[in-house]
């Protein structure tokens, strides 16, 4: 079935003109252009009034006019096309612009639908019957071909298929609504999300603010106990045994990381000799190319070389050990850092109150806080608390600091969920914001020793029926709009011609010799979702036609067809 | 720090392999030198020179080969003698005969006693025979064979020689020199052809291997044993050759027992004065050979011929490819002659030229160029023929006589093929079946690569991919449109495959050198090779195409024979080993260059008798190869091989096409678009627009590379590929005539300059543009990138020519300047021919069936014009007997009457099978009639007067409406006669005054 549209355009015509004389026409002229042939003394071509031929001359087999109007039933004007390797004989008359006035060879099809078959087909022996149910272009029955006349037959059938196809239209119409439905439920989904997000966020940000106060007055608090403690003037050996615990601590975080690359290259190296070895086991030495069988090649001799060390499990063991703790070592480093307490002579000036009466002790103990906060606050004495490694911090403080933290990174996390959410909102979901309905969803269909799956915003797969790993064909990138043109069969599937959505994917897996795999989908309408076609266009790109509710007002009538753009685009 | 160094190496290892890695995505675009012999590396090539070179610079040269004078017999047309060869103390016996035929054509044949006796000893228990190879003619050569009675010695022969006149009106002579041997040939008294004119005869004989001690090699002994390669012909009576490749050879990891050890045989053939020589298809050269032994703008390496899959090849080689017709032709003014040198082991040609001036100061004028060629060929016999021309078509006629005339093909096979590695699915070769017709774009045949087939198992389909085969092929023949499948001769080694099981049960494939079958690597993996050379491996392979066997194959399904060099990925130069042992125990070595012709041989009469019904009216087989020798023009179609999508390789098909075409093969073609890689559009227009004029007109590509049917170009792409293959399909009618002209008399179907005008020297060296058939069309396809100026076309006489398209008119000799833009193809008429074509445009040729005529009369400076149709139903073998139309269009200035005669001379009065032909044809007419360079006279006249023919209006003329115009700027004046309605197959006349 070409195109449904505009064979209908033509049936309403051909009612029009059927009571004006229809039988006066000469053979293959159309109803709509009867007009051209009413005069009965002479004919003037169409595009060129001023050529006037005798009658005799029309529908004789020889093409006088320069657009071919003088041979609506014949074949003799049918090299009139841009298409034609003319000679001046052509462009003496025409010019450089060489083309019909008609569309074909008018078929009236009783009991079907009007058509028009391309003059190319007149007379050459073959019955058009897709075009030309009746038969009629073979009228000169070349060869003795006869073309019955099967438009009783055809017609039946069509309007069976036809009506079938209205229905199935209808529903898919009705599908597509649900899904508009169904989107808009998602959407407002995604709003009121974000509405709540909205509130949650505020609340975030007063606990924040209410958490980061709370901070500074627990860390004032708390600075004035760490008199005590925190008066830790660390003398030369406990600088050098600080260094050496730092210095410590980074050639063990270095070896640790030295160690995750090693244990990542050495994964990699294996995972690619698995892939040589797989490589050399499963590569055709039949394509006899001379590149891969010196890769291969290459490959043994590599193979079969010196490997080095194989990994030592002893010497990992010792690895382990070595970066364990320095603890765990027999190595406390804090008891060298109190050493250095001992020795420092400005500690004694704190250390005064321990010869003091406990009552004493704690009275002064608490003024002194106060006096140290205010002296610290006021910037006169420094604050040695905040030089003092984590463990010195009073558990408070971190407390309080991880109440922060945690409600920080909550207000982070909706942050980014409303991001997220907008940008959802925001993306294009196709008209009526349809595919959100689709989003995920996946249709496959088989074909050759593969199943091809597509999943609407998400990727294209290709699965292999005998087993083994499933390919990424890609993942979805963005929509585009492209021009096809495409049959539409008598079941209406297919894309027809016209501007149709598709959906790109890119980055799939990499091809052998080739570029990473990528696939464009491209989208027709139908009654369920269904993957029509699948096509290789070139190495490891691929075009899926796939027939869907979510398109269906898009693109009119008859599957994807054509719709009213008209059949002489057919012709 | 060892640890280190050890792991760094590593690294640098797998960067290493990554590197050999990375080379493989970018494209590389040589040939795999390394895959193939150079001279040097090829012991007997070697020795041969090596050979030459001692006999060229030794003044006193005299080779040791003598005729026994008292041997020598002529008894009707055959003369026969003994050559003695001496070597050492030994006089080795060589059976000479020279046949004399009447076609005059002459051979000289000369075989070696002692390995035709069997008295000879083979190495290594070899099972081979052993005998030279005698059977290639039983291949290569089926006619003009008939001994001619009338060929006699003459008398006054100078002493030492035997004189033979022979040939039409004894024109010619065979002078053969008795000692030291060689024979002149002369055409009215002058010498054409020398053999043995500079003693380069060798004929390497049999020997048993004496297993010396082997002395201790030494640096020093280097340049001796350099001095002493070729001391074997020395009359010291020691000899001291070099026996390094006498008895094995290596090559690439593969070894060559050679249990036959040496046995080239080699001779040098002189063309004094004849500077041209053409032919040695198929090389990527220039048509006019190239001298072979160094210097600027030489060739370093000999031509080779040795049937081989060459990978990516290069351009401008004397290097090997898939087929080797060892025919050559030489060309000097108003004169042509040619040698068939039948051999179809590996053979190389070196070719040098010398001068010498009549008078040194007139710089080549008067002097004289005498091209030397030395044939070298590792068995066999030394079996060559030699033809005398005088014209081209005398020697090409002669030589296709021998080895056979172009079959006559199906008409859709000269249409245009549609290819591709590969249709994936039966609905995709149904969907680009649909879209030609969408796009309007015609097209004939739809071909399937290997991949149609399940694992690569020939007679098979992919149950996943192919289903339904016959719903496919259904689809095709709606719009009578061919499938052509490919059948490899290689056959997978696997389980439950009949084919195999049948192949191994029969025994019916080639043995290696144990006589065990042989087993090898292709498509498939491990493979068996069907030994053609078998009668019933033939008989086999006949059975296998029947339509109830090969299930899915039906009445429009064609074959494609590829890889039968044959083929061998893991053989030595990706071929068999020389030591394989075919049919009836000839080694692989000696028959070689013939395996593909066996094969399509095979396929052709298989084709014959795919059921019962067709065997008893067959219609024509249709048979690509890609491999062939002398005679597999008989037998189908070739294309030129694995080619690439780039610039160089379509301006190098045009000079191998016509090399295949004055090589007697000339239903050629090459890949259009390039098989390798992605031709940009400009490319590929070009391509399309060069395509049309070949004789086969195949697109095709590589699996790797984008889709590129013709109808996703773009335009203006799209549009101006239809043009050009509409173009091709308009003028069918003048291609069908020109492959009748060479299944006839096998002319070439595209003709080089020299071929039509051999009076013209400055034209002998042109091989960018040439004639289609006999009709004077002229083309120059463009085959440069950015060339959209204009084309300079040499006219080589002073004919008028006129422009196809706009009737530009153009006047030689000389170069001319035709418009060549992007939609343009530089098509020029010769004055004095009729173009016959056909003007409408249909979905493919067989529904043009019916349609009527379009006749381009040009007429030339004398304002006369001529020309032939030959027609027929374009599938079966009717023609045979007489179902054909082949009439000669004339037009004299005299009379200003365009006549319709016939030309069959025989068979259209007579068959049944005739007269259902004629009355078939009897509607279809000739519409329209263009007259080119109509004469000034003509202004004014509306009318002219036509007559026809044939029963119930015989003699009653008719009014016809003509229309003349003048010509405007350089173009001709021009009149079209509206509708004559005569009938094609009919005599008619059309009066002008």
């Amino acid at each position: 079935m070409r195109s449904v549209g505009a064979l209908l355009c033509l049936e309403y015509a051909a009612t029009v003109y059927a009571a004006s004389g229809e039988a006066s026409r000469p053979r293959g002229v159309g109803p709509e252009f009867a007009k051209f042939y009413k005069d009965d003394s002479t004919f003037s071509c169409i595009s060129t009034p001023s050529i006037k031929l005798p009658l005799s001359r029309l529908n004789d087999d020889y093409c006088d006019c320069p657009d071919g109007s003088d041979e609506p039933g014949t074949s003799a004007c049918s090299h009139l096309s841009p298409l034609y390797p003319h000679t001046l004989v052509d462009h003496s008359s025409t010019g450089s612009n060489i083309s019909l006035s008609l569309p074909g060879f008018y078929c009236k099809n009783k009991g079907h639908v009007p058509s028009y078959v391309p003059f190319t087909n007149v007379n050459d022996g073959i019955c058009d019957y897709e075009l030309c149910c009746d038969g009629t272009e073979e009228w000169d029955h070349v060869g003795g071909v006869k073309c019955e006349d099967r438009c009783q037959q055809i017609g039946k059938e069509f309007r069976k298929l036809d009506e079938a196809r209205q229905k199935s239209l209808g529903s898919a119409g009705r599908k597509r609504k649900e899904l508009v439905v169904e989107a808009g439920r998602l959407r407002r989904e995604v709003e009121d999300r974000l509405q709540s997000l909205g509130t949650e966020i505020e609340g975030s940000e007063v606990k924040v603010r209410q958490l980061e106060v709370e901070l500074v007055e627990v860390e004032r608090r708390e600075k004035g106990k760490v008199v005590r403690s925190a008066v830790q003037k660390v003398g030369k050996m406990g600088v050098l045994v600080g260094l050496a615990k730092q210095r410590s601590e980074e050639l063990r975080g270095t070896l640790e990381r030295v160690r995750e690359e090693r244990d990542a290259s050495r994964g990699r190296v294996q995972e690619l000799e698995g892939v040589l070895m797989t490589f050399k086991e499963e590569y055709n030495p039949n394509f006899n190319d001379e590149g891969v069988k010196r890769a291969v090649r290459a490959w043994e001799e590599y193979a079969a070389r010196d490997k080095g060390p194989e990994p030592d499990a002893a010497h990992d063991r010792d690895l382990d050990a070595i970066t364990q703790s320095d603890k765990d070592n027999g190595l406390d480093w804090a008891e060298y850092e109190g050493e250095g307490d001992e020795e420092s002579d400005a500690g004694v000036l704190f250390a005064f109150e321990y010869y003091l009466p406990s009552s004493l002790r704690h009275w002064l103990d608490a003024n002194l806080r106060t006096l140290r906060t205010t002296l610290i606050d006021s910037g006169i004495l420094a604050d040695t608390s905040s030089t003092s490694t984590s463990t010195s911090e009073s558990k408070a403080v971190q407390a309080a600091q991880s109440r922060l933290d945690a409600a920080r990174s909550d207000l982070a996390n909706h942050h980014k969920s409303l991001t997220s959410h907008q940008e959802d909102l925001d993306s294009n979901m196709g008209p009526d914001d349809i595919f959100r309905a689709l989003k995920g969803q996946c249709i496959a269909t088989d074909s050759g020793e593969y199943t091809y799956e597509f999943c609407f915003l998400d990727k294209t797969t290709q699965k292999p029926k005998k087993g083994g790993g499933h390919t990424n064909m890609g993942n979805f990138v963005r929509m585009e709009t492209v021009f096809v043109d495409e049959d539409v069969d008598s079941k209406g599937k297919g894309l027809g011609k016209g501007e149709r959505i598709a959906m790109r994917h890119e980055g799939g897996q990499h091809c052998w010799n080739g570029p990473n795999r990528s696939t464009l989908v491209v989208l027709g309408c139908a009654e369920v979702g269904e993957v029509w076609r699948i096509m290789e266009e070139e190495k490891c790109v691929y075009r899926m036609e796939v027939g869907t509710p979510a398109v269906c007002d898009l693109v009119g009538m008859g599957g994807g067809g054509g719709g009213g753009r008209g059949g002489r685009d057919e012709l | 720090m060892l640890q280190l160094n050890a792991s760094s190496s590593r690294w640098s290892a797998f960067l290493l392999l990554c590197l050999v890695l990375c080379s493989l995505l970018t494209p590389v675009v040589t040939v795999k030198h390394e895959n193939f012999k150079t001279c040097d590396q090829s012991g007997f090539c070697k020795r041969n020179r090596a050979y030459a070179d001692t006999a060229l610079s030794t003044s006193s040269w005299s080779s040791p080969y003598t005729l026994e004078a008292s041997s020598v017999r002529l008894d009707k047309g055959l003369l026969t003698g003994i050559v003695t060869k001496k070597a050492g103390d030994e006089n080795l016996r060589l059976p000479l005969t020279v046949s004399f035929y009447e076609s005059g054509t002459a051979r000289v044949t000369i075989d070696e006693e002692k390995r035709r006796k069997g008295e000879i000893e083979l190495r290594h228990n070899s099972k081979a025979r052993k005998e030279r190879y005698n059977e290639a003619e039983q291949w290569a050569i089926v006619g003009g064979t008939v001994l001619s009675k009338g060929a006699a010695t003459t008398q006054g022969a100078e002493k030492g020689t035997t004189r033979v006149a022979y040939g039409p009106a004894s024109a010619f002579q065979a002078v053969i020199k008795h000692s030291p041997f060689g024979v002149d040939f002369k055409r009215n008294g002058e010498t054409q052809i020398k053999l043995n004119g500079e003693g380069l005869l060798n004929v390497e004989h049999w020997r048993p291997k004496i297993d010396k001690p082997v002395p201790e090699k030494k640096e020093g002994e280097e340049e001796k044993r350099e001095g002493e390669d070729v001391t074997e012909a020395e009359t010291s009576g020691v000899t001291v050759d070099d026996e390094g490749t006498w008895w094995e050879e290596s090559f690439g990891g593969n070894t060559d027992s050679k249990p036959r050890g040496p046995e080239a045989v080699a001779l040098d053939i002189s063309f004094p004065g004849y500077q041209h020589v053409y032919g040695l298809a198929e090389h990527t050269g220039p048509l006019s050979l190239k001298e072979t032994r160094g210097g600027d703008g030489k060739y370093t390496e000999p031509y080779r011929m040795y049937n081989s899959d060459v990978f990516e090849y290069e351009m401008d080689s004397p290097m090997t490819l898939y087929g080797s017709i060892p025919f050559m032709q030489a060309q000097k003014k108003n004169s042509t002659v040619g040698v068939l040198w039948l051999n179809a082991a590996e053979t190389w040609v070196d070719i040098t030229r010398s001068s010498s001036s009549a008078n040194p100061l007139s710089f080549g004028i008067g002097g004289t160029t005498t091209t030397n060629t030395h044939w070298i060929s590792e068995s066999g016999l030394l079996d060559i023929f030699v033809m005398l021309g005088p014209k081209p078509q005398d020697v090409i006629g002669a030589y296709s006589e021998l080895t056979g005339y172009t079959q006559l093909p199906q008409q859709f096979a000269i249409a245009y093929h549609q290819c591709r590695w590969n249709y994936v699915t039966d609905e995709d070769v149904k969907d680009v079946d649909r879209k030609f017709d969408k796009n309007k774009i015609p097209y004939d045949v739809i071909w399937l690569d290997i991949e149609y087939t399940e694992g690569k198992k020939y007679f098979t389909w992919d149950p996943m991919t192919f289903a339904d085969p016959l719903g496919m092929q259904k689809q095709l023949d709606e719009h009578e449109r061919k499938l052509v499948a490919i059948i490899d001769p290689h056959i997978k080694n696997e389980g439950n495959y009949y084919v195999v099981d049948e192949l191994k049960s029969k025994d019916l494939a080639v043995h290696n050198k144990d006589d065990n079958i042989y087993e090898g690597w292709c498509w498939p993996g491990s493979s068996y090779w069907i030994d053609c050379f078998n009668p019933a491996a033939r008989t086999w392979w006949q059975f296998l195409f029947r339509y109830d066997r090969f299930a899915g194959s039906a009445t429009n399904t064609f074959i494609w024979n590829d890889m039968n060099e044959p083929s061998v990925f893991n053989g030595p130069e990706t071929t068999m080993p020389k030591d394989n042992l075919h049919h009836a125990r000839w080694e692989h070595r000696d028959l070689h260059n013939l395996n593909g012709l066996t094969l399509i041989n095979a396929t052709y009469t298989a084709l014959l008798a795919r059921s019962p019904a067709e065997a008893s009216h067959p219609i024509r087989p249709f048979v690509l190869t890609r491999s062939f020798f002398a005679g597999s023009q008989r037998l189908g179609a070739v294309w030129t091989g694995d080619n690439q999508a780039a610039w160089p390789h379509l301006e190098a098909s045009i000079p191998m096409l016509l090399s295949m075409g004055i090589s007697g093969f000339p239903f050629a073609g090459a890949d259009v678009g390039g098989f390798f890689g992605n031709p940009s559009k400009e490319l590929l227009t070009r391509w399309y627009q060069a395509g049309a004029f070949y004789p086969f007109f195949r697109g095709h590509a590589h699996i790797d590379t984008r889709r590129r049917e013709p109808y996703l170009a773009g335009e203006p792409y799209t549009g101006i590929i239809t043009q050009a293959l509409r173009l091709r399909y308009a003028l069918l009618p003048a291609w069908y005539t020109a492959f009748h002209e060479a299944h006839v008399r096998g002319e070439p179907i595209v003709r080089p300059n020299w071929y039509v005008h051999p009076e013209d020297e400055k034209g002998f060296g042109l091989d960018d543009q040439f004639y289609v058939g006999g009709t004077g069309l002229l083309a120059k396809p463009v085959v440069r990138e950015g060339q959209m100026e204009s084309q300079e076309v040499y006219l080589a006489d002073g004919e008028r020519y006129f422009g196809y398209f706009d009737f530009e008119g153009y006047e030689g000799p000389g170069m001319v300047k035709v418009s060549a833009g992007l939609e343009e193809i530089p098509l020029l008429m010769r004055g004095g021919h009729v173009i016959p074509r056909r003007d409408r445009p249909r979905r493919s040729s067989g529904l043009m069936r019916w349609d009527p005529f379009t006749l381009v009369v040009v007429l030339g400076k004398a304002g006369d014009a001529e020309g032939t149709l030959y027609l027929d139903d374009g599938e079966s073998f009717d023609y045979e007997e007489g179902a054909f139309i082949h009439r000669k269009f004339s037009y004299g200035a005299a009379t200003s009457v365009l006549i319709s005669e016939d030309l069959a001379a025989t068979g259209t009065g007579g068959s049944k099978k005739a007269k259902e032909y004629l009355k078939s044809m009897e509607k279809v007419r000739v519409e329209k009639v263009i007259v080119v360079n109509a004469p000034a006279a003509w202004n004014g006249r509306e009318e002219v007067e036509v007559s026809e023919e044939g029963a119930g209006k015989s003699g009653a003329a008719r009014k016809v409406v003509m229309e003349w115009f003048a010509g405007e700027g350089g173009k001709a004046a021009w009149a079209v006669v509206r509708d004559p309605g005569v009938a094609i197959g009919r005599g008619w006349r059309v009066a002008f005054a």
